[in-house]
């Protein structure tokens, strides 16, 4: 992989996004995470102004005033873009509050990136108002004014308490009860319960369960007494690696770079890395390496900053020289998330 | 005209600048502030610039009116992921009291260009759940209809389950997956919905009623396409918690000593043989 090209990359998409990405700007700091990542994982977050990007990021925090109340069914988090934020009142009410629970796993994930220190954001609003969304079958709403509820909420909600290391805002118990409701006929998950399993849906069931707690390090060692049908979900996720080396998302479906990462983390939180043939994956990946920087979706495609931020990780987790290593339930820098 | 999307579509051809259009000529945009030190920049088209400003004032400004809902149309045009317009589509909607049939067709419209979206998804649901059962057969219908050009589109799957559960409607969707199954065997996505139906239809009776005859379907699909891992773990699925009849049901033992006895070994048929071995009481005679 040419890492000082993919630099070179995620440095310009850091001081301008292309156009196109406008229809995404609701996502704008999930956007600016897939970029400030990108540079960390290779190694190149010198070439960036740290000190301004956590001011920016915290300027999306929603500041309810002392008299919200935890209880009034509203989340308190970061919002996901400056179209979706509106100046209070003149007598100072916020009458617009759309925070997010994916824009808050980001820009917390971003504050952790740049080092910044997350005791000193302010988050027992954030927490508190975080259980209006968690659902009475453990799933969560990623929004107050509603919204789909799946796994990838769970996952937010998660991340955020694991980041903050402060489980008051999710039902453990109830989030891992939706999670093992999700586990398919086939052993790996589905978004919902129901759904077709799905490599983005398990990673983000065992990430979860990672994170709160549930299952250690090396499960595969301890498989008997798990939750989960152990060997059935390793069954799914190792055949997931197709005849030209890439990972596809679901059984029958083409190989996409960005399966890479949600498939090869869960084998690593697994514990079982070793089931993955490298040199095939390493192959296919640099097929869809762009020769101006960045992956793509499919290979001989054009690059996109999501499937190039998973093919950084993807490389990551192959353990490229002069990447960073990943914490893979965390989806940041193993050093990022060890606040080194 | 009520739902503001003939309006978008007659732009397509040539758009006229909101602030070049006397009817909102009363209003001043609202522009974002990104603060002095702009972090991961967005190029902003003009066009977009401008009709985020103006959705801004206008929700900033609570506007219930027939053009705010026209500009939510324009706005969710440029960007169909922003929940905060869809948000105050539906508060519009309620307040001037739109016949929600023509939101369906509004939704049917965004969705062809840009059907793999959750926040379209899940307005299309909103609708669908204020119409009730009414909505059963437009909601099947038009899942079918996405389904027919992606016959594995994730959304219009989950849709499609949440219909059934909410809103009714299974009496024909075992037929439904064998159609999609006849047209193409390795549907993973028609498998799984096979297995929905079977365990979670009120018609059918459950897994253990319809274990059966979806052995005997399955082993013919397995038959026609051994290499194919979608029919093999729906088959290892009918026996879900049933590891003893799973390793003993004389069918599934003749279905793997026949591929076997052919020349190609596939993968996950000896995965399967294995799983058996492991979960067997008694030695597998192969
Ligand atoms: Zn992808």
């Amino acid at each position: 992989m040419d890492k000082d090209l993919h630099s070179t990359f995620a440095e310009l998409m850091f001081h301008l996004l292309p156009s196109p990405y406008e229809s995404q700007e609701i996502n704008h700091l999930t956007l600016a995470y897939f970029v400030i990542s990108s540079l960390d994982i290779l190694n190149s977050l010198n070439r960036v102004e740290k000190d301004a990007i956590a001011n920016w990021v915290l300027s999306f925090q929603v500041h309810p005033g002392t008299k919200a109340d935890p209880n009034n069914g509203q989340f308190y988090g970061f919002h996901g873009s400056r179209t979706s934020q509106f100046p209070p009142d003149d007598n100072g009410v916020l009458l617009h509050n759309h925070s997010h629970l994916a824009s808050t796993y980001c820009a917390l994930a971003i504050l952790k990136i740049v080092g910044y220190d997350l005791s000193n954001v302010d988050s027992e609003i954030m927490l508190a108002s975080m259980r209006n969304l968690q659902q009475p079958d453990g799933s969560f709403m990623p929004i107050h004014i509603g919204g789909e509820t799946d796994l990838r909420f769970v996952y937010c909600a998660a991340a955020i308490c694991f980041m903050l290391d402060n489980w008051s805002g999710v039902d453990k118990e109830k989030a891992k009860d939706y999670i093992l409701n999700c586990q398919s006929y086939d052993g790996g998950f589905g978004l919902v319960p129901g759904a077709e399993s799905h490599g983005g849906g398990t990673y983000c069931a065992i990430a979860s369960l990672r994170l709160m707690g549930f299952i250690d390090d090396n499960l595969l060692s301890s498989c008997d007494s798990s939750l989960i049908n152990v060997p059935l979900l390793l069954e799914w996720v190792v055949q997931r690696q197709g005849m030209d080396g890439g990972f596809q998302g679901r059984p029958n479906k083409a190989t996409d770079t960005c399966y890479a990462f949600w498939i090869g983390a869960v084998l690593k939180i697994l514990g079982a890395g070793n089931f993955v043939d490298n040199k095939a994956l390493r192959r296919f990946l640099l097929t869809c390496q762009y020769k101006y920087g960045g992956f793509s979706k499919f290979p001989g495609e054009f690059p996109d900053l999501y499937h190039s931020y998973y093919g950084f990780t993807a490389f990551s987790l192959l353990e490229e020289s002069g990447l960073k290593s990943l914490c893979s339930e965390l989806g940041i820098t193993e050093t990022a998330a060890k606040g080194l | 005209m009520a739902s503001g999307s003939s309006e978008v579509e007659e732009q397509e051809q040539e758009r006229v600048m909101l602030r070049d259009r006397p009817e909102w000529s009363d209003v001043t945009p609202l522009p974002q502030d990104d603060g002095p030190t702009p972090v991961v920049p967005i190029k902003y088209t003009e066009e977009f610039a401008e009709v985020m400003d103006y959705f801004r004032a206008v929700f900033a400004a609570d506007e219930r009116s027939p053009r705010a809902l026209s500009l939510t149309a324009e706005a969710i045009h440029f960007n169909a992921g922003n929940y905060t317009v869809w948000h105050f589509r539906r508060l519009l909607l309620e307040s001037l009291k739109i016949d929600l049939h023509d939101e369906l067709e509004f939704v049917q419209r965004i969705a062809a260009d840009n059907s793999k979206n959750y926040q379209i998804w899940h307005h299309r649901r909103w609708v669908a759940e204020k119409l009730g059962p009414d909505a059963r057969n437009a909601e099947l219908q038009f899942t079918k209809k996405v389904l027919s050009v992606d016959a594995k589109h994730y959304h219009a799957w989950s849709h499609r389950q949440w219909v059934l559960q909410a809103l009714g409607g299974w009496e024909d969707e075992l037929d439904y997956c064998s159609e999609l199954l006849e047209q193409d065997m390795f549907n993973n996505s028609a498998w799984n919905q096979r297995y929905f139906v079977i365990t979670k239809s009120p018609l059918l009776g459950g897994l253990e009623a319809m274990r059966e005859s979806e052995v005997l379907y399955t082993v013919k699909a397995i038959n026609v396409y051994p290499e194919n891992e979608s029919s093999w773990r729906y088959l290892r699925g009918l026996y879900k918690g049933e590891t003893i009849s799973w390793a003993n049901d004389p069918q599934v033992s003749s279905v793997c000593l026949k591929i076997l006895s052919s020349k190609t070994l596939f993968w996950i048929l000896s995965v399967t043989v294995i799983n058996r071995i492991k979960t067997s009481e008694m030695p597998l005679r192969l």
